[in-house]
């Protein structure tokens, strides 16, 4: 089970997610001199959870910075750096916090290009991290991919792996045209990935993670993981074959994959880290259904949180999320019918299982 | 003998809160409580100062590091421990943990982690009170580094234009997070506040109850009059930022000045009065915890319940 397209053959090793951010990172610095990093507490010893440790003994303060608590303000300073030449990576530690930054996203940054027809760029890389579990709680858990992807002007990627992170952040940093944000996952950080150089020739887009025949499975983040776990189960138990796609590129996703892979399937599984109100999960089907109205045998499943602000009790937010046992129910519904018969596995939380998970891929 | 009076009162609030955070520190481990904890050991003399400078109508709107703050204000130790457990019997049934109690039935207005933004909240209590001619004053809580966001000069500038009954209280513990204020803000709050035409008052002695009581009254006479005031009042975070552990290994700050202000800590200084104080206090967080123990756990029922 491999979970990029190109499959790791030899030159691979294992790389923690929070191990790749700090690679790029550190290489932007290294390759491109117009680089700096600012945001609070990248030059503490915690640096946004491994992801920029070091650097800025390294690279300096001019460099790698803190700031005061100023989300709106760094921004817009990020963008002033931007038009002048800099090419700013600004960081939220939670994805929440970018929301006091919403101005200077959406009115500003995301328009520069447009508004001024072409005569201004702003360029530059948005890293936000979403919270899950250990009652993260209303304020701390948002995962905006749909907000932001919304906009036109705006690119928003969800990296699911580290090699994600290697394929797509040097092709961002210093070379794409426009602001860039990236929507990290706490729960990957830790995790660690086989990763394989990058051969991506196009990676800001969608891609197959596994392949399979019966069901297609579209996933966002930490969901391409559940989904691949789900979908090895099922084959075990059942020898149904799911596809699991990897959405990727959230603002400009490769849709004539996910319409040729259901055009083979006829069944359709969305896994997102969202709400499915207006979000991913609606795109999905509208793309979908814009093509070619009759692609699927019956109505898909979709997976994402529950329609309420996100609760902090350990019990209430096990059954907010979609758990292991919904994503292998949903598979097998898909292709059998809800009177499947076929027993769920054990686990229930994901995080359970994420503490314990380690490749292969 | 009436200070005495007054000092063991402030005294027991913040012994009770002290122990009640330091059974969570117990606690953590078990995995009990699942909810980041922002504790507030070594502050606690501005929650209980402040809220005994106070009227028991006047509205207090808090933050994530709250826990002192709803203690002081009154709110139950039963509901705060089942909050934490994530239970029915929680004050919010389990959906704030930690970072969000709130108790408006004794005047704590929530608490938010997202750092400043209840602070225009206060301000606009204050603003209704003004608009009712209601006596009530509004207490914004904060710490240093809710002062940089945009909001808080917003507010600010609101507040005097208006008139409004808003005290402005910022907890003043040095760090946001592990950036110390230095590195962080080029102005200082009183000047900031002086140049809107708010008068203010920065007091050192974050540690002395009775001394924090007595500015809070001063300042809540002066508020209740028609006057945003803003009152800083220096205090140490003896914790490392959210967690039950220190943090004094990372070598970002020394255990220094954490040390000179444990010196002063009267709940560490008087140990006399602590220990004829400590049973009875134990028995209560006791009884807090089971309750919170037998409480269920909320579910399906509960889960899309108040959303809109
Ligand atoms: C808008 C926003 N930005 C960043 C954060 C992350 N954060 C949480 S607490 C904190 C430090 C706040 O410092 P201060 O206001 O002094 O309060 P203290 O924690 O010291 O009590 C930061 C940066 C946040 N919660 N909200
Ligand atoms: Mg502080």
């Amino acid at each position: 089970m491999s979970i990029a397209a190109v499959k790791p053959a030899q030159g691979t090793r294992v790389l923690s997610y929070a191990g790749a951010l700090l690679e790029t990172m550190d290489a932007a610095l290294a390759d491109h001199a117009n680089v700096f990093i600012m945001g609070q507490g990248v030059d503490d010893f915690k640096g946004i959870f491994g992801s920029t440790t070091g650097l800025a003994e390294k690279y300096g303060a001019a460099r790698v910075f803190d700031v005061p608590l100023m989300e709106e303000g760094m921004t817009g300073v990020a963008i002033g750096a931007s038009l002048v030449g800099d090419y700013p990576i600004t960081t939220h530690i939670r994805a929440d916090f970018s929301f006091l930054a919403m101005n200077q996203i959406i009115n500003l940054a995301s328009k520069y290009r447009y508004m001024f027809g072409g005569l201004m760029r702003c360029p530059m890389l948005i890293r936000i991290v979403v919270g899950r579990s250990w009652g993260q709680g209303a304020q701390h858990s948002q995962s905006p991919q749909a907000t932001f992807a919304h906009y036109p002007g705006l690119t928003v990627i969800m990296p699911s792996s580290s090699q994600a992170i290697l394929d797509m952040y040097p092709a961002i940093i210093n070379r794409h045209p426009g602001p860039v944000i990236s929507i990290e996952h706490r729960l990957l950080y830790n995790l660690d990935f086989t990763v394989a150089p990058s051969e991506k020739r196009v990676p800001l887009t969608s891609y197959v993670a596994r392949k399979g025949s019966d069901v297609t499975v579209v996933a966002t983040s930490v969901m391409v993981l559940e989904a691949l776990r789900a979908a090895q189960y099922v084959e075990d138990q059942t020898g149904i074959s799911a596809e699991v796609i990897d959405l990727n590129s959230i603002s400009h996703p490769d849709w004539n994959l996910v319409t040729a892979s259901v055009a083979r399937t006829g069944r359709l599984v969305v896994a997102d880290t969202s709400w499915l109100e207006y979000g991913v999960a609606a795109e999905v089907c509208r793309q979908l259904v814009m093509r070619d109205p009759g692609l699927l045998r019956q109505p898909p499943t979709m997976l994402g949180m529950a329609p309420a602000p996100c609760p902090t009790a350990k019990s209430l937010e096990d059954i907010y999320y979609p758990s292991q046992h919904e994503t292998v129910d949903a598979i097998l519904t898909q292709v059998k019918g809800d009177k499947h018969g076929i027993a769920l596995p054990v686990e229930r939380s994901m995080t359970e299982g994420y503490k314990r998970f380690r490749g292969p891929f | 003998m009436k200070d005495e009076a007054i000092y063991r009162r402030l005294f027991r609030t913040a012994l009770l809160i002290r122990l009640v955070e330091e059974r969570i520190i117990e606690l953590y481990p078990s995995d009990k409580i699942q909810s980041p904890v922002h504790l507030s050991i070594g502050q606690e003399a501005v929650a209980v100062g402040v809220c005994d400078g106070l009227q028991p109508d006047d509205l207090v709107f808090a933050t994530y590091r709250s826990h002192g703050f709803y203690i002081a204000k009154g709110g139950s130790l039963d509901a705060m421990f089942a909050e934490l457990y994530g239970r029915k019997g929680g004050v919010s049934g389990g959906k704030a943990g930690s970072m969000h109690l709130a108790a408006p039935e004794v005047g704590l207005m929530g608490s938010s982690a997202v750092v400043a933004s209840t602070i225009p909240h206060a301000v606009g209590a204050a603003l209704s009170f003004k608009r009712r001619g209601a006596s009530q004053i509004a207490v914004a809580v904060f710490g240093d580094g809710a002062t940089e966001e945009g909001v808080y000069h917003e507010s600010l500038n609101f507040a005097a234009l208006m008139k409004v009954p808003v005290l402005f209280l910022c907890e003043d513990n040095g760090l946001a997070v592990h950036s110390h204020r230095p590195v962080r803000q080029s102005y200082r709050l009183a000047e900031h506040a002086a140049s809107f035409g708010i008068a203010s008052r920065r007091l050192e002695e974050g540690w002395d109850m009775l001394a924090i009581r007595q500015a809070t009254l001063e300042a809540a006479a002066r508020v209740r009059a028609g006057e945003p005031f803003v009152l800083e009042i220096v205090t140490s975070r003896y914790k490392e930022h959210v967690g039950v552990g220190e943090d004094f290994h990372f070598n970002y700050r020394s255990s220094d000045s954490v040390d000179a202000w444990k010196r002063r800590d009267p709940l560490i200084v008087d140990q006399k009065l602590a220990a004829a104080l400590r049973p009875d206090i134990e028995r209560e967080i006791e009884a807090a915890v089971a309750f919170a123990e037998a409480s269920p756990a909320p579910g399906h029922a509960e889960l899309l319940t108040d959303v809109i």
